[in-house]
């Protein structure tokens, strides 16, 4: 229904650091990435901010331990988001099948 | 994750989700109340208006007014082939409203609208919109397209949209001499004395207040409330505009989309 409605920028990438502007989203997005990232135990920290509410774009920050790569880990959280869509919708429709 | 429907009607739901967390409940709480489109009347052309309310005024009571909605048929103006700040019939649907009180005093009604698209109509018959005295008139045409909350409020399709934890309620039946005072203190009557027993019933409805903790005189407490942080109670309630099934799955849509989005611009990088 809708083209790309966020813009993702690179605004620091290191061996274990990554830190992206995602233009167009707010705490929508950016928590439940948060907590997704904060449950994978390759990730050390992970956070975001918005540096205003009213005109900024939110940052998000993720730090990982040993070996493991951000962007890695990044893409896992989101693929691991996908995944509970997927299945809230699955389940969605077997439960009002059930009731209808 | 897995999704129960403990009860259901035209307007409303309220899912039990287990195995889930906070920060995706509030996504998709947040994508219901702002991005899930509605269509709303955001135009109004007043060919003429002798009544008590001024153009602004009637045209704020129209804006407001909820509409069915087709998603299926009608594009978001931003996302419309034609590109005219006009519209085109795809992402833009009139309504006419054409009333003259004669020789009483009338109220005219959500009801009075023709539409061009008899799928697109108010939600309510019912929705007073001005009181017209002997002789007055309003003849208008409004313009509705879809929106979306965070544009303005008259797009938002639910009128609440909230969650809540599941409540976990336990009685120590060995501290417990059942005073009663626990039950007369909930808000929500969840608790119930049978026979010689504390009854919990209706847990769901529980707003995990703890008043019945705090009235409970013994020490320790005979009651405990606590909540499961991995299943919630998830409520909606919709304008009518669409079904609350479908608020759900547009919005779960909502979110993968931008998931996609993010996915595709991490891989170029
Ligand atoms: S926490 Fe509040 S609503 Fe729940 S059982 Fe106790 S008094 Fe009732
Ligand atoms: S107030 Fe305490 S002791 Fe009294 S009925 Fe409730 S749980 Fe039992
Ligand atoms: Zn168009």
């Amino acid at each position: 229904m809708e083209g790309l409605s966020i813009k993702v920028k690179i605004m620091k990438q290191k061996k274990n650091e990554l830190k992206i502007e995602i233009e167009g989203e707010s705490h929508t997005l950016c928590n439940v990435v948060q907590k997704t990232l904060l449950e994978d135990n390759r990730v050390d920290f992970a956070g975001y901010h918005i540096p205003h509410p009213l005109t900024a774009s939110p940052q998000l920050y993720v730090r990982t331990k040993g070996k493991s790569k951000p962007d890695t880990v990044l893409k896992a959280a989101v693929k691991q988001i996908k995944k509970d869509t997927a299945s809230f919708r699955k389940e969605l429709a077997i439960a009002s099948k059930k009731i209808s | 994750m897995k999704v129960q429907i403990l009860d259901k009607n035209d307007v409303s739901v309220r899912l039990l989700i287990e195995g889930s967390n906070a920060a995706f409940m509030n996504a998709l709480r947040r994508i219901i109340i702002s991005e899930v489109p509605t269509m709303a009347v955001d135009d109004v052309v007043i060919i003429e208006n002798s009544s008590a309310l001024q153009d602004e005024f009637l045209a704020h009571r129209i804006g407001l007014m909820p509409l069915k909605t087709d998603l299926d048929t009608y594009n978001l103006p931003e996302n419309c082939a034609c590109k005219s700040e006009f519209g085109c019939n795809l992402c833009r649907a009139s309504l006419i409203l054409d009333v003259e009180a004669e020789n009483h005093t009338i109220t005219t009604y959500s009801g009075d609208f023709k539409s061009e698209n008899p799928s697109i109509t108010p939600v309510s018959e019912k929705i007073p919109l001005a009181k017209l005295a002997p002789s007055q008139k309003i003849r208008l045409e409004a313009y509705a397209r879809l929106g979306k909350g965070k544009e303005h409020a008259r797009w938002q399709p639910v009128s609440m949209c909230a969650y809540k934890y599941m409540p976990i309620i336990t009685v120590n039946t060995k501290l417990c001499d059942l005073c009663g005072d626990c039950i007369k203190m909930c808000p929500r009557n969840i608790l119930v004395k049978k026979g010689e027993k504390l009854e919990v019933r209706n847990t769901t409805d529980c707003t995990i207040c703890q008043d019945c903790v705090d009235a409970c005189q013994k020490t320790p407490k005979a009651i405990e409330v606590k909540w499961d942080e991995n299943t919630f109670i998830f409520r909606l309630e919709s304008t009518g505009a669409l079904t609350p099934k479908r608020i759900v799955s547009e919005a779960l849509n909502i979110l993968d989309e931008k998931l996609t989005d993010l996915q595709s611009q991490l891989k170029g990088k």
